[in-house]
């Protein structure tokens, strides 16, 4: 009351100014509104700073000047104060009441430039510009536009209730599995133990059993070549002295020419060459000789001859050859292994473990020349696996008990490390889940793990929050990734308005691509349009209700291009 | 999005050029030629001097009553050429001389002159066997028989001397000789006994090469050189455009001054190889006498300097005369690859004269309109037509002054000009009616390279017509550009001009408004895949003319026709607005022009200032830079302070390569923000004074931008300075340049001259006794532009800055009085409709203020002219006022007698007169009560 009690009287005093100074009169403007009488350009709550009868100090105090310089068109404060109503002064402002709208300071160099700024056309009094008075109407349209906004930020900050429901329910899963994982860790690891000492006891038995039988298999391998060395010689002896006819301790060509055995060349007959072969050309040749020289070249022919040899093909032998000595190579290469093995270095495991992970994501990565000699080197293991358990079925039943012990100790063991592992990891990754900003009330959270595409004339763009942006054309071909998930990076009061998704893909001679995506209130989740305003830095806006607050006074929608 | 496309377009031309990857490289010199690789530079430029073979046959002497004319004679060869010298109005003589029956006819400049010069009476003075002395007003041509030389002579004094070293060569057109091997050597030597030119043994006389490319040059050598020496000259100026110093530097060690307009990618700093123009006119200026001359060629030219630093080689004219002591001389040797020898020399005496002169013969620039002088915003590109709406209301929102905006190659369907992009510039119209509304303009660009796409209705246009140049073999000339291939309208063939006009019609260029004007780029002609970026020497234009022979003019051919497509668009009424990057002598009567492709580095912000005053001088005084620099980003204080110069030279717009960042002012910090705005409220303050001063360079030739020289001639220390400048005779200006800068020097021409801090007021004294100026440390920090105002002079502002310049033109004035040493100071202002053509019938007002003792006055300088205004007199600010003064008397008819008030600050010794409220279109008399 005292109020409207004050105002009167200022009216009234006005009033009376009036009679007595009618040329005041062109600087005072009538508000319909309030009907409140004050200098043209100044608002309600600065009304009382300019009394007609009083000089006029400027609002910094830099001047007093005659109240009658008050919009006179002439700038005498250096803070504008005096020129509310006119485009004098540099600094100026100008308020319109916009009666049916919203009240609107304008800077004063908008007043009478031909271009109406006011929806009451205030700022035109004396300019060529023909405004029309359109505040009802926009007022109107603002007030419908404003309600609109509010029952979307409504209806959006209640979806963004359920959102931060369902986020703080998805930490709540987490957490929890987080702990039940923990506990499970705990149970894995114990179980890990156990194996572990039951492996270790089972491989120092294998270990030992090993090596009792690689010692028994040497004496016997030792024994058995004396024993076919003796066996060797006593053939010879007995051959030596059947083919020596004359008996007289000497083998000579004509003892040998007679018999057809010798006949390399299948000629028919036992040339004198053939038979010098045999003799390691000499003419006759003593038993000493014989067992060094002469049996080796005519036992073949003596096999071969008794049918014990397919054919003369002497390569073939030597095949043969290479191909026993490769099975003892792999006999005892798979002892190392399984020595190496018995040693269980723990690392060496986890190496390949980390391999494995480093290699999976890029299978596309490989050489594939490198894939095939892994896939020789697979089937090369695998023949030598197989002879592994064929050379270990030799081994003696007991032995074969402890290795088969063993092996069973290890992959049980195997088998429990990897589930501490898999526990690990899962654990980690809940972790990094926990750690991400969700926003203040887990409102984004559901967000994650979610895509959302946009289609404009040329390319399909497609965000993944707190994952990342990418770009396909429309014709097809790869995406384009123009970022990662960077973090947020809204003003400091305004945090979660805008994300960052950088190091992206490099432009042809630019920089990294990067994204913005400044973040709406919506009553659905939705990517609303992209552009680039920077070569290479791509601007989303982004639709979604978790940004939706009821508080939203909606200025902030009207800057969301801020930042181009 | 688009950028796969734009990075295609720019591999392929990095491919086609043999550019490397990486844009912040600089030029790749080897893409352009040196003298050496040119033949007919190298024969020219070892013609040993001393030696000229040509003499005046004197008997065949026919003298009219504006010119003489006579046959002069190689005499190692016997061609003949015809002499003629006419004397022209404004102290100028021409000088053509042209083979006597050439076999075909030699090219003659066409459209670089405004129209054909008016000539003045001559009379013969003297004649004798060995010369003939004509006079025309206080100058003389005293021309010599043999060897031929031409003296000119001003007000009794020698001032150049043509073909004082005997550099003259005039390679007559011939028959290609039959390939004769056992004698070619003998032929050659012969040539050489003879002194004879070398052509005979130069490999390139005939046919030529560069990189992958050939000259089939059908019609063999045709070179044209001449020598001029300047007696007295300290230095010589002009023939841009070079990225080098404002005086030209001797080119004895390096290679000639080029003029042949080319793209020059990421041109390089301090040298003189060519750039996007070429205007052959240089000055040569002394303490005594300014002297001009216009080389009128359009064929590829350079232009060797030898100063008196190179006196050693060359003896001074004068010295051998008269033995006394060494006078300053700078000689200029000037070659043109084919055409004739079309020389006129504007005998000064004084800068201002020779300008003038100059302007008689190539035009000055008309009178811009009123948005145009005022700040321009553009981009490689905007995207869209919401992205110009947005960085428009941006400017508004950050009350940033704004006039126009601008659309760079992007906005067309597929780089064909005349055309939208359907998606991105869906409704041209709405949008620049959108700009429109707030005061603002549109400009779009056209380039001249045409696509050949045959849903192009231009393509079709032209190729069904005939209106693209020919290659060598008569077809339609192909070459890469933006749009992929292309074709070049030959703007050459009258009906070409008529249809290309046509095309700025409303009717015809939908999209397009009244509000909508033109910037022609790539106009060299530039062509990707052409040898050094452009167009091949020996395609053919209209009338037969090889390419060769019109190159230099075909930028100032492309805006002449975009002009009269302009001018005929609004019927008339309205000035058109054009910015181009080729330019020639003669560019200045249709479009403005900017340095092209710069970089956003500290250098290239200073040679902003040489590079703007070589244009100024040669006609072209509408020049400007890219602000913050085309390539690469600027940092917060290049772009600061190169916002700052920029507001203080005459076209201001800020630029950028696509790949650069954006860099609206308010995208960096708030306080550069801020700083950039009073930059730009500076310039829009200064506006009226800047379209004086276009309106007084359009009436008499006065450079915009001045150097210091021109007002201070005898001055020998202004004479060097190229990093500071007059505007008019008003201002000096001297940009920070340096990064981090905490003082600038700055050099106070004018014994007794009084100059005042345009922001303190601060008087700095160039004292009368010594005969130079006065050079100062003036501190600045970064809201600092070191701008003064000379004492004497009136300075007419407006300090209500509105959101766009064509908003201000009913707002008051307020004028500068900055007194001198007598307490007196002059000036004018140029009011006008701001658009119109209205002005040439007399609606205008041009004042004339003068403050004497206690009074200044406005009067009208032309008392038919009338304009009625709703300007008026805000304030008078007399600056230098030595005592207090509390109250004026204003009177004029209209409004009878007022008393205002006056307040005067001692400290500062200022007088600011409230309010007189007088209206500009009315003379009046202020009076210091």
């Amino acid at each position: 009351m005292l109020v409207i009690g004050r105002i009167g009287s200022f009216e009234r005093m006005f009033y009376n100014a009036h009679l007595v100074f009618s040329s005041l009169v062109v600087l005072l403007q009538v508000s319909h509104a309030s009907e409140i009488l004050r200098p043209r350009g100044v608002s309600i709550s600065k009304a009382s700073f300019y009394v007609p009868e009083r000089d006029f100090t400027c609002m910094d105090g830099s001047a007093t000047v005659p109240f009658i310089y008050v919009n006179d068109d002439y700038c005498d404060c250096e803070d504008g104060s005096d020129e509310p109503g006119t485009p004098a002064c540099p600094n100026g402002t100008f308020h319109c009441t916009n009666a049916g709208h919203k009240p609107l300071n304008i800077p004063s160099s908008r007043v009478n430039d031909g271009i109406c700024d006011c929806c009451d056309t205030s700022d035109e009094y004396a300019s060529q510009a023909s405004c029309v008075n359109n505040c009802n109407e926009l007022g109107r349209a603002a007030r419908a536009e404003a309600q609109k906004l509010a029952e979307l930020t409504k209806q959006g900050s209640e979806l963004r209730i359920q959102l931060s429901k369902k986020g703080k329910q998805i930490r709540q899963e987490k957490q929890e599995k987080l702990n039940q994982l923990e506990k499970d860790l705990g149970e894995a690891e114990r179980l890990k133990k156990e194996k572990e000492g039951l492996k270790i006891a089972a491989e120092d038995l294998e270990g030992s059993a090993l090596k009792q039988y690689q010692q028994e298999e040497e004496e016997r391998k030792q024994a058995q070549n004396e024993e076919e060395k003796r066996e060797n010689e006593q053939e010879a002896f007995e051959y030596f002295h059947k083919l020596d006819s004359n008996q007289d301790g000497k083998l000579q060509l004509s003892e040998l020419q007679v018999r057809q055995t010798f006949d390399s060349n299948r000629d028919g007959e036992v040339s004198d060459d053939e038979a010098k072969f045999l003799l390691n050309q000499q003419e006759e040749m003593s038993w000493e000789d014989f067992v060094i020289s002469g049996w080796p070249r005519m036992k073949p022919l003596l096999m071969l001859d008794k049918g014990l040899f397919q054919g003369p093909d002497s390569t073939h032998t030597a095949k043969q050859e290479g191909d026993n000595n490769q099975e003892k190579e792999h006999i005892s290469e798979g002892k190392e292994e399984e020595l190496d093995h018995s040693e269980d270095d723990e690392d060496e495991e986890e190496e390949e473990e980390e391999d494995d992970k480093l290699y999976e994501p890029h299978p596309e990565e490989e050489d594939p020349s490198a894939y095939e000699e892994d896939e020789e080197e697979g089937e090369t293991a695998n023949e030598a696996k197989g002879e592994v358990e064929e050379a270990a079925s030799k081994y003696d039943e007991e032995t074969q008990r402890l290795i088969n012990e063993a092996n069973q100790a290890r992959s049980e063991f195997e088998e429990a490390d990897r589930n501490v592992r898999d526990i690990q990891r899962e654990i980690q990754q809940i972790k990094d889940t926990l750690l991400k900003d969700y926003g203040s009330e887990e409102e984004f959270a559901p967000l994650d793990g979610e895509c959302f595409e946009f289609t404009d004339n040329e390319y399909i763009y497609k965000l993944c929050p707190f994952d990342q942006a990418t770009q396909r054309s429309k014709s097809g071909g790869a995406d384009t990734r123009l970022g990662s998930w960077s973090g947020w990076i809204g003003a400091d009061d305004d945090k979660y308005r805008t994300m960052l998704f950088d190091g992206g893909q490099s432009c042809w001679n630019g920089p990294q691509r990067s994204t913005k995506v400044k973040l709406l209130c919506g009553t659905e989740h939705a990517l609303k349009s992209v552009s680039e305003p920077n070569r290479c830095e791509y601007f989303f806006e982004f639709v979604t209700p978790a940004v939706c607050l009821q508080l939203d006074s909606g200025d902030k929608q009207d800057n969301i291009k801020d930042e181009l | 999005m688009k950028k796969i496309r734009q990075c295609f377009g720019i591999v392929l031309w990095l491919i086609i050029v043999s550019l490397g990857c990486n844009p912040v490289q600089s030029v790749d010199r080897n893409n352009f030629k040196t003298c050496e690789q040119s033949s007919f530079c190298r024969r020219s430029r070892r013609v040993k001097p001393g030696q000229s073979p040509y003499q005046l046959h004197l008997n065949t002497l026919s003298v009219g009553s504006s010119s003489i004319s006579a046959e002069l004679v190689n005499y190692n060869n016997l061609a003949k050429f015809k002499f003629e010298l006419s004397a022209i109005k404004e102290e100028t003589f021409r000088m053509k001389i042209s083979e006597l029956s050439p076999i075909r006819p030699r090219y003659e400049v066409e459209s670089a002159l405004v129209s054909e010069p008016e000539l003045d009476t001559l009379k013969i003075i003297e004649q004798t066997a060995d010369h003939v002395t004509v006079q025309a007003g206080a100058n003389e041509a005293k021309v010599f028989a043999a060897p031929f030389r031409v003296d000119l002579y001003s007000h009794g004094q020698l001032v150049i001397s043509s073909n004082a070293r005997g550099l003259l060569k005039f390679e007559h057109y011939r028959k290609k000789p039959e390939p004769k091997a056992e004698e070619g050597a003998g032929a050659a030597e012969e040539a050489e006994a003879a002194g004879e030119e070398d052509i005979e043994a130069d490999p390139g006389a005939w046919e030529e090469n560069f990189k992958s490319h050939h000259d089939t040059k059908p019609y063999g050598p045709a070179a044209v050189a001449l020598d001029f020496s300047f007696v007295g000259a300290h230095h010589a100026y002009g023939i841009p455009e070079h990225a080098d110093s404002f005086a030209l530097k001797s080119t004895k060690n390096t290679d000639p001054y080029r003029l042949y307009n080319l793209d020059v990618f990421e041109y390089e700093l301090w040298n003189p190889m060519a750039l996007y123009g070429s205007v052959p006119f240089l000055i040569a200026h002394g303490p005594a006498r300014t002297v001009g001359v216009l080389w009128l060629n359009a064929a590829e030219t350079w232009v060797d300097i030898l100063s008196s630093g190179d006196q050693t080689v060359v003896s001074s004219i004068v010295n051998f005369v008269s033995g006394s002591d060494p006078t300053p001389q700078v000689d200029a040797h000037f070659i043109s690859e084919t055409g004739i020898i079309d020389v006129f020399f504007n005998l000064g005496p004084r800068p201002l004269d020779v300008f003038r002169q100059y302007t008689k013969l190539t035009g000055t620039a008309p009178l811009p309109q009123y948005f145009a002088i005022a700040y321009h915003q553009s981009r490689w590109n905007y995207n869209d037509q919401d992205d110009v709406r947005m960085v428009e209301s941006k400017f508004d929102e950050h009350d940033l002054p704004l006039d126009v905006m601008w659309l760079d190659i992007e906005h067309t369907d597929n780089k064909k000009y005349f055309t939208w992009d359907h998606l991105r510039f869906s409704q041209p119209t709405e949008m620049t009616q959108n700009l429109t509304a707030h005061g603002r303009k549109l400009v779009v660009i056209v380039d001249p390279h045409i696509k050949r796409d045959g849903s192009y209705f231009l393509h079709n246009d032209a190729e069904s017509n005939g209106y693209y140049v020919k290659n060598k073999e008569g077809r339609d000339f192909e070459g890469w550009c933006w749009p992929g291939s292309s074709s070049y309208l030959d703007f050459l063939n009258p009906a070409v001009q008529d249809y290309y006009a046509q095309r700025y019609s409303l009717d015809n260029f939908k999209g397009s408004t009244e509000d909508t004007y033109i910037w022609n780029d790539m106009n060299e002609p530039s062509v990707f895949s052409g040898p050094e970026v452009t167009m091949h020497k020996d395609c053919v234009h209209h009338g037969g003319w090889e390419h060769r022979e019109i190159h230099n003019i075909y930028a100032l051919l492309n805006t002449k026709v975009t002009f009269n497509g302009l001018f005929r668009r609004s019927e008339g009424k309205l000035r058109p607005f054009i910015l181009t990057r080729g330019h020639f002598a003669g560019s200045q009567r249709y479009a403005a022009v900017w340095t092209g492709d710069n970089a956003a580095d500290w250098a290239h912000l200073r040679i902003t200032v040489p590079m703007c005053l070589s244009l100024s001088v040669s006609g072209i005084s509408f020049c400007g830079a890219d602000v913050g620099g085309f390539f690469r980003s600027p940092d917060e204080e290049l772009i600061t302070r190169w916002y700052q110069a920029a507001a203080f030279q005459p076209f201001f717009r800020s630029h950028a390569h696509i790949d650069t960042k954006r860099r609206e002012p308010w995208l960096f910090g708030e306080e550069t923000l801020g700083v950039i705005r009073e930059a730009l409220r500076k310039r829009y303050s200064l506006l009226p004074l800047w379209y004086t001063l276009f309106r007084e360079h359009e009436l008499t030739g006065a450079p915009v931008m001045q150097p210091l020289w021109a007002q201070f001639p005898t001055e020998t220390d202004t004479f060097a300075i190229d990093d500071e400048y007059l505007l008019g005779d008003r201002l000096l200006v001297h940009p920070v340049t340096e990064a981090e800068a905490s003082s600038v020097t700055v050099y106070f021409p004018g014994p007794g001259q009084i100059w005042y801090d345009m922001d303190s007021y601060e008087a700095i004294h160039v004292s009368s006794k010594h005969s130079g100026g006065r050079t100062e440390q003036i501190p600045v920090n970064i809201r600092k532009v070191p701008v003064f105002q000379r004492g004497g002079t009136i300075v007419p502002k407006k300090e209500r800055i509105r959101r766009a310049a064509s908003l201000s033109l009913d707002d008051p004035f307020t004028l500068l009085v900055a007194l001198d040493v007598n307490g007196t100071a002059s000036g004018t202002v140029y009011i006008d409709d701001g658009r119109s053509y209205e002005y040439k019938q007399g609606k205008y007002l041009y004042l004339d203020l003068k403050f004497e003792g206690k009074t200044l006055t406005s009067r009208f300088i032309d008392k038919n002219s009338k304009f009625p205004t709703k300007a008026w007199l805000e304030r008078v600010v007399i600056i230098g006022w030595p005592s207090a003064v509390s109250k004026a008397r204003i009177e004029s008819k209209g409004m009878g007698t007022n008393v205002l008030e006056a307040s005067y600050n001692s400290a500062a010794h200022l007088l600011v007169v409230r309010k007189p409220a007088v209206s500009m279109a009315e003379e009046w008399t202020l009076s210091l009560l």
